[in-house]
């Protein structure tokens, strides 16, 4: 599904954050939304879902207007994997991948098998019955991201998914998502991983665009100077594979 | 071995079912006067299946007759619907702010209850007179305090509710509404309608009757039946407002739906019964413990089985263990509930699943 955020303004409380900032996410490629904190990554992705309100600009799904669409046609459509999930109650890992058949027309034999394929696409099928209380912050994140395929969605939108993962966490939840065929639009914070999986990159500054491209043509020295106040820049190597070198003084 | 974690759910829903009825039968034959449990069950099953032909034939006594059906009955009958329906409005509200330490009073039910009742004990309107007036207050009070709080919530947040607002706004009308009820006590003349003032604070189900059931007994039926068909929608708020409605939940909708039903049921309770501290709280956390999950689905029906069963318990209590003198039941409820929420928060500090 193509995504667009056209020229969108949003104000929280008497704070503009976002000042006209558009954005494309295609299908079979990974988007990725780099910046500093407080530039607006998240603020940007929450819009679509009404989360934080629109002021001006429109976000379009293969051409609709998001906002005309009724919840459940959204969630039909695009998953979202939030930063952060407060955790305060028991559930069972399967039951969290269940909550994703909600928005969902699926029969009761049908559903038991949508939530089993999620799990096993992931990979946790061993922790299907464990409590999410008693898993670690990768092993919720995989939870989550299983729910997103049982929403049954070719979007998937994430803030942050590879957050206080360990190394191998954060491959297998990028490897995945490079291999969905979805369309994927996420916040990342890790240069090197945005510089390796993403198709496109958006340099967020303070509530707009500073660059966007491919990660070569992003992640130049002097749009990291402008961006974070650190020196780096993407280059492609002798074996042709992109990456992203800081240069630490 | 424990049972699977699909079926277990069930297994304690039949248990709890038939700890129910024998709670209910054991709590008729207690009192002032004891009855034996087999008496009782004898009269109920005459008078529900034979019309009552027990007594002509001299099996027992009229006035027998007249303990069970006419006084205990009506009052372990409201025990449930009562106990049930504060344990239903505790889980709901607790998944709804996301917080384990909610319980049905944080809309202000509870004060604005209070405010209500204390208006009609000692400044009494002309036109209807006595508990039925009091009632009525109090029912007012309880749903003007929550639509206040509602939308207090709903300005202090910038237009949207949420689960943090929800709780200051509570507590700020809280205070308000005891400041009411202060107020009233402090201008009030007769030290009899203040002893009242306090004794309906207390809380008792004593003025249960075949007349005051009927609206209870409805309010709590729709509410269980609404929350009922709410299970997944519930433990889709518990992951919060973000999460909830990235999987296509209306959130805005859906919590007002929620608040309004729970106030309306907590309000009929209340203004019959006055405040029952801790069962709210704590009943929808044994379920969770218990069942070993916070699923909804499991949690809502059996927290109003347990809460009638806890209830109905805590009445007989409060009839029985002190002589001819009855305690006030929200003394009981709060006697049992305050270790059980110390013992929650040691649980919660051991990385507990519940807290």
């Amino acid at each position: 599904m193509n995504v667009e955020f056209k020229d969108i303004y949003v104000t929280l409380g008497y704070q503009e954050i976002l000042h006209g900032i558009s954005l494309t996410g295609r299908p079979g490629q990974m988007t990725g939304i780099v910046g500093a904190n407080g530039c607006g990554k998240s603020t940007l992705i929450k819009s679509l879902f009404g989360i934080v309100p629109v002021k001006k600009g429109s976000i379009l799904l293969d051409g609709t207007e998001c906002r005309t669409m009724t919840k459940k046609e959204l969630s039909a459509a695009v998953g979202y994997v939030s930063q952060e999930v407060p955790c305060i109650f028991d559930f069972s890992v399967r039951e969290i991948v269940e909550m994703g058949l909600y928005a969902r027309r699926h029969g009761r034999k049908d559903g038991k098998k949508l939530v089993q394929q999620a799990i096993e696409k992931l990979k946790i099928g061993h922790l299907s019955e464990r409590s999410i209380l008693t898993l670690s912050g990768g092993e919720r994140k995989l939870a989550f991201l299983a729910r997103t395929i049982a929403q049954g969605v070719d979007t998937i939108i994430l803030d942050e998914p590879t957050n206080h993962l360990d190394i191998r966490h954060q491959l297998d939840i990028m490897n995945f998502l490079k291999k969905s065929g979805k369309t994927v639009i996420a916040v990342l914070h890790d240069l090197s991983l945005a510089a390796h999986y993403c198709d496109t990159i958006y340099l967020m500054r303070s509530g707009a665009c500073l660059a966007h491209g491919t990660p070569e043509d992003t992640f130049t020295r002097h749009n990291i100077k402008t961006a974070f106040d650190v020196s780096g820049a993407a280059s492609r190597n002798s074996e042709g594979v992109v990456e992203f070198k800081l240069n630490l003084d | 071995m424990r049972p699977p974690k699909e079926t277990r759910p069930l297994l304690i829903g039949i248990m709890l079912a038939a700890c129910l009825l024998a709670a209910v039968i054991m709590a008729i034959s207690f009192g002032s006067s004891d009855l034996p449990a087999a008496d009782v069950y004898g009269i109920l099953k005459d008078k529900l299946f034979h019309n009552g032909t027990g007594i002509a034939a001299g099996t027992w006594t009229r006035p027998q007759f007249q303990i069970v059906w006419n006084i205990r009955l009506p009052r372990v009958l409201f025990g449930l619907v009562c106990g049930g329906g504060l344990s239903l409005c505790g889980a709901v509200m607790q998944s709804l702010v996301m917080n384990p330490i909610a319980d049905p009073y944080i809309l202000g039910i509870s004060s604005g209850a209070s405010a209500g009742a204390a208006w009609a004990l000692l400044m009494p309107l002309p036109f209807f007179a006595g508990q039925y007036q009091v009632t009525v207050t109090a029912m007012i009070g309880a749903l003007i305090a929550s639509a206040l709080v509602y939308f207090m919530a709903k300005a202090g947040g910038g237009g949207q509710v949420r689960p943090v607002t929800l709780l200051l706004s509570g507590t700020a009308v809280n205070a308000v509404m005891s400041a009411i009820t202060s107020l009233l006590i402090y201008l009030a003349k007769s030290p009899e309608s203040i002893a009242a003032v306090y004794n309906w604070q207390m809380g008792s189900i004593a003025a249960a009757q075949w007349t005051t059931l009927p609206l209870p007994l409805f309010c709590v039926a729709l509410g269980f039946l609404i929350f009922g068909l709410s299970g997944r929608k519930l433990n889709m708020m518990m992951l919060g407002d973000e999460d909830a409605l990235s999987m296509g939940l209306h959130v805005r909708r859906f919590r007002l739906i929620m608040f309004s039903t729970c106030s309306l049921v907590v309000a009929s309770l209340v203004s019959v019964t006055g405040i029952i501290g801790f069962v709210g709280l704590i009943v929808p956390h044994i379920v969770r413990i218990l069942a070993g999950t916070s699923n909804n689905k499991a949690v809502i029906p059996l927290s109003a089985l347990l809460g009638g069963i806890f209830l109905v318990c805590a009445d007989a209590a409060a009839r029985g263990l002190f002589g001819r003198a009855e305690m006030p039941l929200g003394i009981i409820t709060a006697f049992v509930g305050a270790p059980f929420f110390l013992y929650l928060m040691a649980r919660k500090r051991d990385g507990g699943s519940s807290g």
